[in-house]
């Protein structure tokens, strides 16, 4: 080297600015610059994001970055929601424990989704990480209150106990008389996903008066209506509240109480909970409605009437979460009193019922889409649908990001027509050019996907059923969309051909789910051994894959890169198509 | 190279004259956009795949003949195709636990609900279970959600209500009134509403006392008064 770079600075100086980036793309591209940058940001880097956890092993998180102090790990694919990955597939996150437990004693934060955590993990979480504040478990499944009481009892600056939507052995409701005395420290506790009748109340009202930094708090079923006056008087600081149980017998007093203690709730912005209402006392919310920006009524069976009353006192609604009980017209007085509205979730009360119960219909969503300005994101289940909705929706919301339409019965077409619904939804990937997530329905061909090809850059999640009519369709997609990183695919007439065509593009994506649709096994060893850096997996409950011909369909397959290899925690019924481990296997 | 993939699958819409089944790799190379990933790939496109090629075309060559078809039945089954099927779906749905309930569904994991969500539905639709031990009796009673189904005469939607959330038949009759004008323009003085009891018979709303109604009403239907 010539001469000392002129604008080379300390290491110190270089980390200090570098703390200032938080974004994981960020410090992936600093990490790039060249090998001192490299080496000073893996040192400093906090913060840990792996959206699939069999991508990359503990041991090399470890070795690359050895000061991390808040983690996120991702297990099942997405369609495991939907009960399509089978029980024991994996995710489980006890080996990661057990490799941080050694090598991260200050980690502070752990944050898993649709993993499989034991009380032994649980127990070593709190064992393990002196200053731990922060458990976020979404759609978690595995452990029981006996794991939560070990966390209550040990994590002494615990900030965060967030269990949405998990699945948790209740065995008894007694879990949260293990938080100390001293423990003051809570500043989100999320429980609603207990099914328990039984929780210790008192417990849980001296917690939550002796924590004053609590902001977030979501009860349980096991919390009646009259116990909620008494809990918001001991947190009237609240931002988001969560009720238990929202119904009973309507009672004057009891309804003032209620009344009063929302309205001291000045900060109160978030809402949800809601299961069991009674109409009667939904008005106990008025004094708090003009500031909510968030609402989730997904589990309320209240009709449309109630709902309509409830809403128009709240002008500031940034989300909604509804059933479908809203009906068009309510979604109508929505559009004209919501201006903010952002997100949008229409769920469905009878999702099994072959007639409609409800008047909800494309409509709903054509005059929300008007109506709304902000209009973001969208999930909206219904029964018909028609092209020239789509556009219109397309045309008046141009800024969506999101868009999950869900037609209840597959391969429904337009109803006005007849025809296929590509037309619709290749206006929705025209004119919403930052489209990042899609989901599709209704009566659809190859057409479709030859606009999502197209238009879809900017998409980076592709949910398809029962769509498509060769491997064309899924070529499109796979050569088209240059941001793609997560595809999940159900019922589709897809083969080898576009898998093969376009293997390399599976490196750039996280990951490929393809269940019920016409890949060869075959197709799939052959994927496995060409492609070192992708794990297939096929999965088969009913007998191997190789008991049957090899140009016989595989029943469901899961492609993902990885940097750590086939995994070797997998279920009699995964097979990995990596040559060496299938010799083994 | 050329690939000479013999798929026998159908493919009734051709674009632009694209035949997979006749053309394979070379036309999926002309659509553009395929030499990049040809290039990553690699291996697809040297003389090394001559091995791999050949057992494709002995995949592909037996595919119909060996191949058992179960996977591909399953885009043609559609949910709720027969009617009697379907009635009896929707009566063990609303009674049985959410294991059956699973196997009732003729499409694994349709419409896309989220199984916690399924579980609270499926919870709501049935009494409260274990309440009665705790003997809080008070919430047994306020905790049950009573679905029934409303039907007007006229009108082809059939509701379903909770009949737990009304305390009177001054606040059904109002809630219903309300629900159906939406569908049917009428005067409430023309209709009657009528329920069927728990021995099957249909009778009048409004002559029994309202916690009797309530714990006797199966369904209800608002029918046209010729009287």
């Amino acid at each position: 080297m010539q001469k000392k770079m002129a604008y080379s600075f300390p290491d110190e100086v270089l980390e200090h600015v570098f703390s200032f980036i938080q974004s994981d793309k960020d410090r992936n591209a600093v990490s790039l610059v060249c090998k001192s940058w490299y080496e000073i940001e893996r040192w400093c880097r906090r913060k840990v994001f792996i959206g699939n956890c069999y991508a990359v092993s503990p041991r090399m998180v470890i070795r690359r970055f050895p000061e991390v102090r808040s983690i996120k790990l991702k297990g099942k694919p997405h369609f495991a929601d939907f009960n399509l990955v089978p029980d024991g597939w994996g995710g489980y996150v006890l080996p990661w424990i057990a490799e941080m437990a050694g090598a991260y004693p200050w980690l502070e934060e752990i944050r898993l989704k649709r993993m499989v955590v034991t009380d032994e993990s649980l127990e070593l979480i709190a064992k393990s990480f002196k200053n731990f504040k922060v458990l976020v478990l979404f759609s978690c499944e595995g452990f029981s209150t006996d794991g939560l009481a070990a966390i209550a009892a040990s994590c002494k600056n615990l900030r965060e106990l967030d269990l949405r939507e998990s699945e948790v052995d209740d065995l008894s409701g007694h879990w949260l008389a293990h938080f100390p005395e001293t423990c003051t420290s809570l500043v989100s506790l999320n429980i609603s996903c207990l099914r328990s009748d039984e929780v210790s109340f008192s417990a849980l009202e001296r917690l939550v008066g002796r924590c004053p930094n609590l902001r977030s708090l979501r009860l349980n079923r096991a919390v009646t209506l009259d116990k909620i006056a008494n809990i918001l008087r001991r947190a009237p600081q609240l931002v988001d509240f969560g009720t238990g149980y929202y119904a009973a017998e309507l009672q004057p007093d009891v309804f003032s109480n209620l009344a009063g203690a929302f309205s001291s709730c000045k900060e109160l912005k978030s809402l949800s909970g809601f299961w069991d209402v009674v109409p009667a006392y939904l008005p106990a919310l008025y004094s708090i409605c003009p500031r909510l920006t968030s609402l989730n009524l997904s589990y309320a069976t209240i009709q449309s009437p109630d709902l309509i009353k409830l809403v128009s006192h709240c002008p500031r609604l940034q989300r909604l979460l509804v059933l479908d009980y809203v009906e068009d017209s309510g979604l109508e007085e929505l559009a004209s009193s919501c201006k903010d509205l952002q997100e949008l979730r229409v769920f469905p009360s009878d999702p099994f019922g072959a007639e409609p119960n409800v008047s909800l219909t494309e409509q709903g969503l054509v005059a929300v889409s008007l109506g709304c300005p902000k209009l973001r994101s969208v999930l909206y289940f219904c029964r018909r649908m028609s092209n020239a909705a789509l556009v219109t929706i397309a045309q008046n919301r141009p800024n969506l990001t999101r868009f999950r339409l869900c037609i209840i019965e597959p391969k429904t077409p337009d109803y006005l027509t007849l025809e296929p619904l590509d037309v619709g939804f290749g206006a929705i990937v025209e004119h919403c050019k930052d489209l990042s997530r899609l989901s599709l329905s209704g009566l659809l061909t190859d057409h479709v996907f030859e606009y999502i090809g197209t238009y879809g850059k900017k998409l980076e999640m592709l949910s398809v059923a029962f769509a498509g009519d060769s491997d064309l369709g899924l070529h499109h997609v796979l050569s088209g969309c240059e941001s793609l990183r997560k595809l999940e695919i159900r019922d589709c007439p897809f083969g080898d051909k576009a898998l093969l065509a376009n293997a390399a593009k599976l490196e750039t994506m996280r990951s490929l789910w393809m269940s019920s649709c016409a890949v060869s096994f075959g197709a799939c060893k052959l994927l496995g051994q060409k492609m070192p850096k992708l794990n297939v997996e096929v999965i088969d409950e009913t007998e191997p894959p190789d008991s049957r011909p090899e140009s016989c369909p595989v029943d469901k397959l899961y492609i993902y890169r990885s940097v750590a290899g086939p995994r070797f925690d997998m279920p009699p019924f995964v097979w990995t198509m990596d040559e060496a481990v299938r010799i083994l296997h | 190279m050329e690939l000479q993939l013999g798929l026998a699958l159908p493919t009734p819409n051709m674009l632009k004259g694209f035949d997979l089944n006749n053309h394979g790799l070379d036309q999926l190379k002309e659509m553009g956009g395929l030499e990049a990933w040809n290039k990553a790939a690699g291996c697809f496109a040297d003389k090394d795949c001559v091995k791999s090629k050949r057992s494709f075309e002995q995949a592909f060559g037996n595919f119909t003949e060996e191949c058992r078809t179960k996977p591909l039945l399953l885009w043609s089954g559609q949910p709720n195709e027969e009617e009697d099927h379907k009635d009896q779906k929707k009566a063990t749905f609303s009674t049985t636990d959410e294991n059956d309930a699973e196997e009732d569904d003729q499409v694994v994991g349709w419409p896309p609900i989220k199984t916690w969500r399924k579980k609270i539905f499926q919870q709501q639709q049935q009494p409260r279970v274990g309440r009665a031990e705790n003997n809080r009796v008070a919430e047994n009673e306020n905790g049950r959600s009573i679905y029934v189904k409303v039907k007007m005469e006229g009108v082809a939607i059939t509701r379903k209500i909770d009949i737990k959330v009304y305390h009177s038949y001054q606040s059904l009759t109002n809630s219903l009134i309300t629900m159906f004008t939406k569908d049917k323009e009428c005067n409430e003085d023309d209709y009657i509403l009528t329920y069927q009891d728990k021995e099957g018979d249909w009778l009048i709303a409004g002559d029994i006392p309202w916690q009797n109604f309530v714990r006797s009403v199966q369904r209800m239907e608002i029918v046209r008064n010729w009287g």
